[in-house]
């Protein structure tokens, strides 16, 4: 038989995977339709697509991971075998050595209860070594060639005693120590930080090179998988819409998905809501002499954590105009999220002064701040947690009026359908449960909740961080229509300076509790004098290198890439 | 974090000696308000022949002419140095008739909770390694069947079915290894099935994680993804429902010692109860709470030992749910 014997003159051409009309379904339920595609030894590829595209499927059907209940039918040839058809303890062996997985949320990805070290050991297993002193030093060697400063810890830690950015770290390590001719990534950084986002796929490339490992990358971002792989497959409902090298599907799209998800990319599109936004900007210019929706001067918090003093906000000030968009930026821990709980009163700030509409906010106790929240409300980061799962929409719109005693109850029907209009929702969703609806259009109760007690300001905490790229391009909109229609004024928190150039007039940089630079959005992204923020602006994933690099350039990209 | 860990567990073993008291002061004061004196019936009743000048005398001796105040003070300060004091009936100290019954009964539950134990290892790894087609589906069923179904309705059925059809133990010999192993499964088994359950629903948990997905990507079989990842986490939760089935386990030997007509302190309360013997009841009811609590603040002082990811903040909160509220659980046990 010796099927590698027949097998081995033609396996040098042939690509390590070969993905042939794969399909996948649950019961009658198909998720992926006939997908078709091919990655060669070395090379890369992104699979591109939205939440529910298939792509993920993909990914797991090839590592065959699917969870029970799922059929792949089709053919995966992976180095020479047919993947879908071996047996699990023939598949067994190629597990690790052959292909690895970077999985998407590195925070579950290890055993909690064991240690880093225990499971680095499984990996190391994979390859001959001598015995546990052996296996013990090559993950090391592994851990320090992934960037991770003190091997040693790590090796001891237990995973919740490391971040999320040096957790993935250990994960890429743990993929490529059996020495994997192919690894698949699963949405890798996307619930990282933009910095630490870019780090990681810096990492992912280098190894990719120097181990000459085939990279199959999970994404739902254009600009990061035209960015770090050769070619392309967009995917739409389980179908390939478009496939080709990255150059001939970033820079000349032919299928209308592609032009939309290259559309829907704020670090390419910068001034996409230009219309919607640059009447802010006018506000902006007369607002000089009058007093601001919101005045922070000088305000600072300290914590005290184990006998530590902790400054999360040092001497920060800014004020934003009625009308206008206020961005925060920063990292995970540079005090955005202290710097608006002071400004939602939820936290009294230790010396300094806000001020909302006119009102002084510190030292109010809890009835008086009632009064003022009628006027400042939140839209919550993850809609998936902040909406009650056994509330219907109605219900959870409806909720701020009840709490306010707001109206007579047709009074209150008619304002919260005027909310669900205004966030491009429809009355048929009223009866329905958070559960039944998808991440965007979850963000949209979330926003109609805040609206219906029509505030002058709107505190956005990373509101579109959960969502993906073309369901945030849908929440953008809504949000500067709401503006531009009501004149309402905006603070936006965010790590992603790209979507603060799409959406925000004037900016504060935060970095380590302090404001490092702030300043009109335009004049801080596109000539930032601070390291910090330059270093913030290069971790933008910007598309194929060297072109779109220069983010806030007048000439939209596609037009100035298609001339010559 | 070790002196987070001492903090924790003095204030652990501080609440617990609380409770314990405070069940204590309970019983003595629901025996206290419940209608009928058995003192005045035993020293009214004629056969004893006391005159009411020698019933008002001994009654002073016995301090029971104080304040209810007085006396739960003395009672409590006579327990509290292990004085547990006499029978009211057999006129012995209750520290002796206790000490005579006691063996067959920690025998009979520790024989009955090792069942437990076992049968529900049993059953719950069995699901993990027992393909569909192997009857996967009936073991599940398993442990729903056995919660269903009371323990005594069980001990009567294993008397039936190896007692008299099979003639495996003799049921006027209760105290035989085989009369003891049958009464420990019919003890066991209900109790077996709530482990069960626990341990099934987190190790479906754990199965169903992203790690363990990742953990099989890089080539972990079966049975090393069951021992290596599976097996410790989705036990520590365990622990806590081990410590919760002690109430059953003390409740459930009262009940398995009268079907299987053993002697042990399920007949001793028995007695005591049909009897009104008041120092008998105080003393097995504080007993109880003894051993409950006991076993709570154990599974409490482990639980941080075992699971990484406890943090004990300041004041010596844990994150593991259950076992919070040691104080209702012990009146449940002692009603049960």
């Amino acid at each position: 038989m010796a099927p590698q014997d027949r097998l081995s003159a033609p396996a040098r051409a042939a690509p390590l995977l070969e993905v042939e009309d794969l399909t996948v379904s649950y019961g009658r339920n198909e998720v992926v339709r006939k997908a078709s595609f091919a990655l060669g030894r070395g090379g890369s590829l992104a699979l591109i697509g939205e939440s529910g595209s298939g792509k993920s499927t993909i990914a797991r059907a090839v590592l065959r991971l699917l969870p029970a209940g799922a059929r792949a039918t089709g053919r995966v040839t992976l180095d020479g075998a047919n993947a879908l058809a071996l047996s699990e303890r023939r598949f067994r062996p190629l597990r690790g050595r052959t292909i690895g997985f970077v999985p998407q949320d590195p925070g579950h990805a290890l055993n909690p209860v064991r240690t880093i070290g225990a499971q680095a050991l499984e990996a190391a297993a994979l390859l001959d070594v001598r015995d546990r002193a052996a296996g013990k030093a090559l993950v090391l060697e592994t851990f320090a060639e992934v960037g991770l400063d003190n091997p040693g810890r790590v090796f001891g830690s237990y995973p919740h005693q490391l971040s999320g950015g040096m957790l993935q770290r250990v994960l890429i390590g743990l993929a490529v120590l059996p020495r994997p001719a192919l690894l698949v990534a699963d949405e890798p950084t996307s619930a990282l930080d933009v910095t630490i986002q870019k780090r990681i796929l810096d990492l992912l490339s280098r190894l990719q090179r120097e181990r000459d490992i085939g990279l199959l990358l999970i994404t739902h971002d254009l600009a990061i998988a035209a960015e770090r792989t050769q070619s392309l497959v967009l995917l739409k409902d389980g179908q390939v819409q478009e496939a080709g090298s990255a150059k001939a599907v970033f820079f000349s799209p032919t299928s209308a998905y592609a032009r939309k998800l290259h559309a829907d990319v704020p670090a390419l599109n910068p001034d996409r809501y230009g219309a919607l936004r640059d009447p802010g900007l006018g506000r902006l210019a007369q607002a000089a002499g009058e007093a601001s929706k919101i005045e922070v001067r000088g305000v600072t918090k300290t914590f005290h954590v184990d006998g530590k003093a902790l400054t999360a906000v040092d001497a920060v000030s800014f004020s934003v105009p009625a009308g206008t968009t206020h961005a925060l930026v920063g990292e995970s821990g540079s005090g955005k999220t202290t710097t608006i709980r002071l400004l939602l009163g939820l936290e009294q700030p230790d010396t300094g002064d806000i001020t909302v509409a006119g009102e002084r906010l510190a030292g109010r106790g809890p009835d008086a701040l009632r009064g003022v929240w009628r006027h400042l409300q939140l839209i919550y980061q993850n809609p998936y947690t902040s909406l009650d799962p056994t509330w219907k929409i109605e219900q959870l719109v409806r909720e701020p009026l009840d709490r306010f005693g707001i109206g007579s109850r047709e009074e209150r029907a008619a304002r919260v359908r005027e909310a669900l209009a205004s966030v491009g929702l429809g009355e048929h969703l009223l009866a329905r449960g958070p559960a039944t609806l998808s991440g965007g259009q979850r963000q949209r109760v979330a926003i109609a909740r805040a609206l219906v007690l029509r505030p002058d300001v709107i505190v956005l905490d990373e509101p579109t961080s959960a969502l993906d790229v073309s369901v945030q391009a849908g929440i953008m909109e809504v949000l500067l229509t709401l503006q531009a229609k009501l004149g309402l004024t905006y603070v936006f928190v965010s790590h992603d300076l790209a979507l603060v150039r799409q959406l925000a007039h004037t900016v504060s940089v935060m970095h380590r509790g302090r404001i490092v630079e702030h300043g009109r959005v335009a004049d801080i992204l596109d000539n930032p004098r601070q390291p910090y923020t330059r270093a913030l602006r290069a971790s933008m994933p910007a598309g194929i290198s060297g072109t779109a690099r220069g983010v806030p350039r007048r000439v939209p990209i596609l037009a100035e890439q298609s001339l010559p | 974090m070790r002196n987070a860990y001492l903090t924790y567990a003095a204030r652990r073993i501080a609440q617990a000696v609380a409770v314990v008291l405070l069940a204590y002061v309970f019983t003595f004061v629901v025996v206290s308000i419940l209608p009928g004196d058995p003192v005045s019936t035993i020293l009214h009743d004629p056969q004893n022949g006391f005159t009411d000048e020698e019933i008002r005398e001994i009654i002073a001796a016995q301090g029971l002419d104080q304040p209810i105040a007085v006396q739960l003070w003395t009672a409590l300060s006579h327990f509290v140095t292990g004085n547990l004091g006499l029978s009211m009936r057999s006129g012995r100290p209750v520290a002796t008739l206790l000490a005579e019954v006691l063996p067959s009964t920690l025998i009979l539950a520790s024989a009955g909770f090792a069942v437990a134990l076992l049968l529900a290892a049993v059953i719950a790894y069995g699901t993990q390694f027992l393909p569909a087609r192997f009857g996967q589906g009936l073991l599940r069923g398993f442990p729903s069947l056995f919660l269903s179904v009371p323990n005594f309705v069980i001990g009567l059925v294993l008397i039936h079915a190896f007692g008299f059809q099979l003639g495996l133990f003799r049921v006027i010999e209760p105290n035989s290894f085989w009369a003891t192993l049958f009464a420990a499964l019919a003890l066991g088994i209900p109790i077996s099935a709530q482990i069960a359950e626990v341990l099934i629903a987190n190790l479906d948990h754990e199965a169903r994680q992203e790690y363990a997905a990742v953990a099989r990507s890089r080539g972990l079989g079966q049975v090393g993804l069951f021992v290596k990842h599976l097996l410790k986490p989705s036990s520590l939760p365990v622990v806590t429902v081990i410590a919760l089935t002690i109430g059953e386990l003390l409740g459930g030997s009262l009940i398995t010692e009268t079907v299987f007509g053993r002697t042990g302190v399920g007949s001793l309360v028995q007695r005591s109860v049909t009897t009104q013997d008041l120092p008998v009841l105080q003393t097995v009811v504080s007993l109880a709470a003894v051993v409950f609590v006991g076993v709570n603040l154990l599974a409490d002082l482990v639980y941080p030992l075992l699971d990484p990811r406890v943090t004990l903040v300041g004041s010596g909160r844990s994150r593991q749910a259950g076992a919070e509220d040691p104080a209702t659980q012990t009146t449940e046990a002692v009603t049960a």
